[in-house]
């Protein structure tokens, strides 16, 4: 019978009748960052797909490797083994140097697998421990000629060293020499290293000579080693010239990737020329070596090959760019480029490929084909590819297009909504000057002016920066700004900038929902269109006020005993907890944008197992092992009572006063009928400050600082929502100090619909919408011994940070004035 | 449409469900009737976000 492994579904020949054995080797965490990524995102679904491809693209036999620092390699394979084995056709070879992770593997694997590897580096140690677990499981193996001393570099040592894992092998053991796979190894020529000149004749010499003193042995070579350091494009025509020699020497299998080796018919005489000169070290200039001339000539061409090879796959690079940038895949996006710039130059490539396929991919979002996370995606290929191309561009080239500043306004810490439109402009060819947070209209001015922007975007997360942005019109105004600006964030409204900030300033000003809208504007105002933004009652329409209808507040509710009075801190909160709060639709659909858009039910429950929840998963995990996460509490019981619309709180010797809304239409509530009058009695209310510390918002800095945008908008999304879920846990730690926590909600949307007794208001929430409340609350709680502080804009710092009134009695729920 | 057979939808940013069989009491919104019936000037009665912030559930 002829040698041969096997899968659960099919048996592959050792021996191929034409070519080499082809080994895929994309699935090794090692050689493929791809596959490394999703390895690290715990998506084994997306691993499966890199593994799927290699099969379709040719591969006999599946390298899979998932040894990487940091990872449990033993679960990471159990797993992926599992998953692989079922799932794709071609046998395995169970890659890994841990003989217990590959006795674990080869017995779950239904098939014979090959077991890459076994070596003499540690005298012989390791090998008596596989070679029986080969045995009983009847699998093949690699056998690397790696002594005692290293890498066997020569002919006489890399067959010396197979000889003595053959007698190993072979006679201690009773292997098969067919179950033997020898690598004889490959180092590069490519490098210019003088001592490796000679290291493909050595390497195909022992291939020879294994063959010939080893009778019925394998050998297997990792192929692509032999042009490390060479450019792309002439890499892949080496590798396919000395394969096809290793063949002729007998070279039974290769690890490569199948999808890029050239038959030797596409490879033209005069290049096959060179890599041969290269290959076998043929002097033929006595001034150049091998390696100059093969280097020089593939400065000069762009092989044939190269385009031949993209049309055999019916693309060419250039739709292969555009392709990666819209799927959002970093995968060999340089050689993609570096083929593109032989032929257009750096802006070329810019405004005739990757701007169109970064609109193209605004255009799908704005249909709904495809969500936030895959734009952001798409952006990060689109940046690293531009950070590519800018070595290539001359300086001249970056003059004509249009330029935006944007900042934070004034009291204002809140950068994710900024940065989110930076990297939408930027990445869709704008140069965008990002001046940071908290910046005076002053500045803004200044910098408008030195830099020469055609636009200015300001941005702010709270109403008290909405009325910044209101009350530095006229500023801009006055100082003659003379630019559009474009407003965003999520406290402002159309309505309020066309009444509020649009009198002020007489060149266009532009509300912006998101950061899209603000590439539609800058767009609008190219092409002279950009429009002043109105609002009209009539289309627009005034929103419904929410909160129960048919309510008579019942003034004689009991007033529970606080714990304390006064205010306390907590700091050492354990997280772990925290997370069953996390609001789990909020966080994917809201937060991160995984919403269902056009995709049917079965599709997104895919998605959000295959691709989302793995990655929540691992931000849980890192929150608690990175310490990222350090929930604190500052927050106290106060004697109160209400008079009218103002409740008074007590503090000691301080009365605090909190006047609120009342709503104009019934039942008219404002939240003091939820307290006592002092005829009454008077009553009790809470307060409480919680964050979950700085660290995970240095974390998300950094993310974006490395131009990480998806994983950027992920970490901040979950940052805020378990900060948020921190409220909800807090809440319910205070009702039970109260002891009326007795009708607790059983899942989270009990949660969600307040089904416990009482309320928290957040202020700037309709019911208590002034802010300014901070400043009572801070003077009872003193939440700066959690490290929390308050901006002039009202704003807490750091970011996660929530802050609430405590109602207890039942009746109080949200409500909308 | 008739009420059983409507589907419900969710907020995505606060994760309200709206289920037509109970309608929305807090916005006056009688049982029986449907996410698409709902008037323009309906928002989220948790977290006033409007009616393009809902995702039909599965
Ligand atoms: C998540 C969130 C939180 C989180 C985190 C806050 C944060 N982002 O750091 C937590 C739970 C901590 C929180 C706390 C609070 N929040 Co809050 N929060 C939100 C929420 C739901 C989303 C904000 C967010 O991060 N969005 C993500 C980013 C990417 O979006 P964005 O900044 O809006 O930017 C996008 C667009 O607005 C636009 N854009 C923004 N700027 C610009 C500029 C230009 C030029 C352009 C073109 C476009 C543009 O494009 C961006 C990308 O598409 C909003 C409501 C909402 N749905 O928007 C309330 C909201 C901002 N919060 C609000 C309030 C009141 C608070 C608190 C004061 C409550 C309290 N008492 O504790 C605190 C204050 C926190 C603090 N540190 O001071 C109010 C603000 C209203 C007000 N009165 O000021 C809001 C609007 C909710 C509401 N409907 O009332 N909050
Ligand atoms: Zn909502």
């Amino acid at each position: 019978m002829k040698p041969s492994v096997a899968s659960l579904y099919q048996a592959v020949e050792l021996k191929q009748d034409v070519g080499p054995l082809l080994v895929g080797e994309r699935t090794n965490a090692n050689g493929s960052k791809k596959f490394r990524d999703r390895l690290l995102e715990n998506d084994y679904q997306a691993c499966l797909a890199i593994g799927q491809e290699q099969e379709a693209s040719g591969a006999h036999v599946l390298d899979l490797c998932a040894a990487y620092a940091g990872r449990d390699e033993l679960a990471d394979m159990l797993e992926l083994v599992r998953l692989f084995s079922s799932s794709i056709k071609i046998p395995l070879m169970i890659d890994s140097t841990t003989p217990a992770c590959i006795g674990e593997c080869l017995k779950i694997y239904p098939g014979r697998a090959i077991v890459n590897s076994i070596n003499l580096e540690d005298g012989g140690v390791n090998i008596r421990k596989v070679c029986p677990m080969l045995k009983t499981y009847g699998a093949a193996v690699v056998a690397l000629t790696i002594n005692a001393r290293g890498m066997a570099m020569t002919a006489d040592d890399k067959v010396a060293t197979a000889r003595e894992i053959y007698d190993i092998a072979v006679g201690e053991f009773g292997l098969r020499p067919q179950d033997l796979m020898f690598d004889a190894l490959t180092f590069t020529i490519g490098a210019g290293d003088e001592t490796l000149r000679d290291a493909a004749v050595q390497t195909l010499n022992a291939i020879k000579r294994i063959k010939a003193e080893m009778p019925g042995v394998m050998t297997i070579l990792g192929v692509s080693n032999i042009s490390f350091g060479l450019a792309p494009h002439s890499r892949k025509v080496l590798n396919s010239v000395f394969l096809h020699e290793a063949v002729q020497a007998g070279l039974d299998a290769a690890i490569i990737d199948a999808g890029k080796v050239l038959p030797l018919s596409k490879i033209s005489p005069e290049d096959l020329e060179l890599s041969l000169d290269l290959l076998y070290d043929r002097v033929k200039d006595p001034l150049k070596s091998p390696l100059m001339r093969f280097i020089e000539h593939y400065q000069a061409h762009v092989p044939e090959t190269a385009a031949d090879e993209a049309a055999t796959r019916a693309r060419r690079p250039e739709q292969i760019m555009f392709d990666l940038i819209v799927d959002g895949d970093k995968d060999g996006f340089e050689d993609t480029l570096s083929i593109l710039l032989q032929r257009r130059s750096a802006l070329a490539i810019i405004n005739d490929i990757l701007v169109p396929a970064m609109r193209h991919v605004g255009e799908l979002f704005g249909r709904g084909d495809i969500l936030l996370p895959f734009v952001l995606k798409s952006a990060e290929v689109m940046k690293l590819s531009v950070t590519y191309l800018e070595p290539h561009m001359e300086k001249v080239e970056a003059a004509h297009v249009t330029k935006i500043l944007l900042a934070t306004v004034q009291g204002d810490v809140h950068d994710i909504g900024k940065n989110l439109v930076d990297i939408i402009l930027s990445n869709n060819g704008y140069k965008v000057y990002n001046i940071g947070i908290k910046m005076p209209a002053e500045t803004i001015i200044e910098k408008a002016r030195e830099l020469k922007v055609d636009l200015v975007g300001l941005s702010g997360l709270l109403v008290k920066s909405a009325i910044v942005m209101k009350e530095s019109m006229p500023l801009y105004q006055e100082a003659g700004l003379g630019v559009p600006i474009l407003l965003g964030g999520a406290a402002l409204t159309p309505k309020f900038v066309a009444q509020e900030c649009v009198p002020g300033y007489n060149h266009p000003v532009v509300y912006c929902s998101d950061a899209f809208a603000g590439l539609k504007a800058v767009r609008d105002f190219e092409a002279g269109t950009l429009k002043t933004t109105t609002w009209d009652l009539q289309v627009q329409g005034e929103k419904l006020k929410p909160g129960l209808k048919n309510i008579e507040v019942v003034r004689t509710h009991p007033v529970p005993q606080p714990p304390f009075l006064g205010s306390r801190v907590v700091t050492d909160i354990d997280p772990t907890p925290l997370f069953s709060y996390i609001n789990e639709q909020a966080l994917f659909r809201g937060r991160w944008g995984y919403r269902r858009a056009k995709q049917t039910a079965e599709a997104y429950d895919q998605l959000i197992a295959n691709e989302v929840r793995p990655l929540y998963a691992e931000f849980k995990r890192r929150a608690i092992q990175d310490g990222l996460v350090r929930p604190q509490a500052a927050y106290g019981y106060f004697r109160c009572h209400s008079e009218g619309d103002v409740l008074h709180v007590q503090d000691g010797d301080a009365t605090h006063l909190f006047p609120f809304p009342r709503q104009a239409e019934p039942p008219h509530l404002c939240i003091t009928d939820f307290f006592r009058t002092p005829a009454e009695g008077g009553d009790i209310v809470a307060f409480f400050v919680v964050t979950i510390g700085p660290e995970i918002d240095k974390a998300t800095h950094a993310l974006y600082d490395a131009n990480k945008y998806h994983d950027y908008l992920m970490l901040h999304g979950f940052s805020v929502e378990l900060t948020d879920a921190f409220a909800e846990y807090w809440h319910q730690v205070m009702r039970r100090e109260l002891g009326i926590g007795g009708a607790e909600p059983e899942n989270l949307t009990g949660f969600v619909n307040q089904a416990y007794q009482g309320s928290r208001y957040g202020f700037g929430y309709p019911a208590c919408p002034d802010l300014d409340a901070h400043k009572a609350v801070f003077a009872m709680l003193k939440p700066e011994r959690i490290g929390v502080t308050l901006t002039d804009g009202m704003e807490m710092v750091p970011e996660q940070t929530t802050s609430a009134i405590v109602a207890h009695h039942p009746q109080a729920k949200y409500f909308a004035v | 449409m008739n009420a059983t057979t409507a589907k419900k939808y969710i907020c995505v940013n606060c994760g309200y469900i709206y289920d037509p069989e109970l309608g929305d009491p807090m916005n006056n919104i009688p049982p029986g009737t449907a996410f698409e019936s709902l008037p323009k000037e309906w928002v989220c009665p948790i977290c006033y976000a409007m009616q393009d912030m809902f995702d039909p559930l599965s």
